[in-house]
């Protein structure tokens, strides 16, 4: 699936000198590649978790267009751009994401729950639990998970549904170096098999693993 | 407080205060209808202990009786269509009595205020020495009762009035007289001293002839009459139906003012919980879910824990109405008559429901209210 922001801004209300808003994203152009990895580095503040949440469809852009395959995915009804966000994205979005109420299985499962599709993805998600490493812990409850555990759950999650676009705030935040290197190759992998990745991150242990390598700064991306 | 435990309470204040001023309701009716006189006519010195009032609405018990000249000039008033006289007689609450009771006796060739509601009661065939109880007499199995170390056969058991005379036992002239009799030689030798205990009454009842008015009957016989007071029972009724204006007024405002307030809680109370969960709503969005979705799962979620609540709320309401009914009749000296099953059923659903909706209601605002904001701030606020 070909992911597409043309002239995608969004602005802030902030009282100023000469204006009342500013830009967290300039109007810009990002077009992430199919089967390969694009890593946004920048500054706290810079824009790139806008930028983001802008292209899965979490948060309406003030100026300009989010396409999908050719389709303006802001002019879906709610209800189809969830569908979309839970059938064709993965999302790992910033902190930690686990519904406190549900086991590190039923958080792993939630999207496939949502939309009543179990079945052979109860196998996926035990294989996805393996290979990061916390097969172990499916069924304890989320609240008793550290910071690096919750990290790989929810990496887990995002990757359930086989998603062609990957969009990742963080994904190694609170993650020892090793697990940094398994979560990667995952990723990496899922690019291998035709997923856009999208990855955004201060983390320079991931940069090795990108394709192309973006930097934010003022709402402005640069490639590198 | 919880959701739960401010629906539970809802629940309760509703159940009561509809089953209170129905009950109240319910008693005056049952008032009205056992007390069919134009006019009660009682011995001036009964005021302030026995009057015929306090009998049937409290069951204050005392033995007063009308002075045989009074009676014989009651007799001679012009305009009467017809009436009875009715004796009273407190049981001893000593060895000699099963209960400490009042005891009615009706004249059957004159009677036209018990016997009515007897005979629409219970079966009103009744030989020499039986009795009727009230609704609130336990009898043993033997079927009889003992007054003045004498048994008495109990003929019949009436239904609920939610008055004085659920306590009350009601024989005919000629049984209460052998009772007397009995008393005079005993324990109540004192108070039946000088009583002639086959002519005299506690009370007369009188039926006034079409084109007399009322009041100025009954002021005709207090000015005429010695030693007595007549009172038109409309009087009598009306200073209750005062009181439970007054009262059912009094709680309807309450009622509504709890209510007010509960829907002010509980609205505030369910945006505060939404409040506290955007983060989880966020990553539901983030999973695929729409907003459509979270409100019905929000909604769900409040409507379980709002009927646990208003159950909760209705088992306790029912549980404590039967104990405390004697006790909120006592307090409000009110007849207090609690409803029939069905109208119960029904108070008991809308004590349900209408917790029920306002709590769904409150969560669909509050879930509606946040899955407007844009799901990509909600993260960032977490973040």
């Amino acid at each position: 699936m070909k992911l597409k922001a043309e002239k995608v801004g969004r602005r802030y209300f902030r009282s100023g000198k000469d204006t009342n808003f500013f830009y967290a994203v300039q109007q810009l152009d990002f077009e992430p590649e199919e089967g390969s990895v694009t890593v946004i580095t920048g500054r706290s503040g810079s824009g790139k978790t806008t930028l983001i949440n802008m292209l899965c469809g979490l948060l309406t852009p003030s100026d300009g267009s989010v396409f999908l395959d050719g389709r303006d995915i802001y002019e879906l009804s709610d209800r189809e751009r969830s569908l979309l966000r839970n059938r064709s994205f993965g999302i790992i979005p910033q902190g930690q994401t686990g519904l406190q109420c549900l086991t590190v299985a039923e958080n792993v499962l939630l999207p496939v729950l949502m939309y009543g599709r179990t079945g052979e993805k109860e196998d996926k998600a035990k294989k996805l639990l393996e290979m990061l490493g916390i097969d172990d812990l499916r069924d304890v409850y989320s609240n008793e998970l550290s910071g690096g555990e919750l990290r790989r759950m929810a990496v887990a999650r995002a990757l359930i549904n086989d998603p062609e676009i990957i969009i990742a705030d963080e994904p190694t935040a609170d993650l020892d170096a090793d697990t940094t290197v398994l979560v990667m190759k995952l990723l990496k992998e899922r690019a291998k098999d035709g997923a856009s990745v999208i990855i955004v991150t201060h983390d320079r242990d991931v940069i090795p693993y990108a394709d192309s390598v973006y930097t934010m700064d003022k709402g402005e991306l640069k490639k590198q | 407080m919880t959701r739960y435990e401010l629906l539970i309470r809802i629940s309760l204040q509703k159940y009561k205060a509809q089953t209170l001023i129905i009950s109240l309701q319910n008693g005056l009716e049952g008032y009205r209808a056992r007390l069919g006189a134009d006019i009660v006519v009682v011995p001036s010195s009964s005021q302030g202990h026995g009057t015929v009032d306090n009998v049937l609405l409290q069951g204050i018990t005392g033995n007063y009786y009308i002075p045989q000249d009074s009676l014989k000039k009651l007799d001679s008033i012009e305009g009467i269509e017809k009436s009875t006289s009715q004796f009273y007689l407190t049981s001893a609450k000593a060895s000699c009595c099963s209960a400490r009771v009042q005891i009615i006796g009706f004249d059957p060739e004159t009677d036209f205020t018990i016997l009515p509601w007897i005979s629409s009661s219970t079966s009103p065939e009744m030989a020499q020495g039986d009795i009727i109880i009230g609704s609130d007499i336990a009898y043993p199995a033997d079927g009889s009762l003992r007054f003045y170390g004498e048994s008495y056969r109990v003929a019949g058991q009436l239904e609920k009035t939610g008055t004085g005379l659920d306590n009350a036992v009601f024989t005919t002239r000629d049984t209460i007289s052998k009772m007397a009799r009995s008393a005079s030689a005993g324990v109540e030798r004192e108070s039946l001293r000088g009583v002639d205990l086959v002519m005299a009454a506690s009370c007369v009842l009188i039926k006034v002839r079409d084109g007399y008015d009322i009041s100025a009957f009954a002021d005709d016989i207090n000015i005429h009459v010695p030693k007595v007071r007549a009172v038109p029972s409309v009087s009598m009724i009306g200073s209750v139906a005062d009181g439970l204006g007054n009262v059912s007024v009094f709680i309807s405002i309450i009622t509504a003012g709890i209510w007010l307030i509960a829907v002010v809680i509980i609205i505030a109370v369910f945006a505060l919980m939404m409040n506290e969960r955007k983060k989880e709503f966020a990553v539901l969005r983030v999973a695929g879910a729409s907003g459509k979705m979270i409100i019905s799962a929000v909604s769900a979620e409040a409507a379980l824990i709002s009927t646990a609540g208003a159950l909760t709320g209705l088992g306790v309401s029912l549980l404590l109405s039967s104990p405390l009914s004697e006790s909120i009749r006592q307090h409000f000296s009110l007849p207090f008559l609690q409803p029939d099953a069905a109208v119960m059923v029904i108070l008991s659903v809308g004590a349900v429901i209408m917790p029920v909706m306002l709590g769904v209601l409150a969560a669909m605002l509050s879930a509606h209210r946040i899955t407007r904001n844009e799901s990509g701030l909600l993260l960032r606020e977490d973040a």
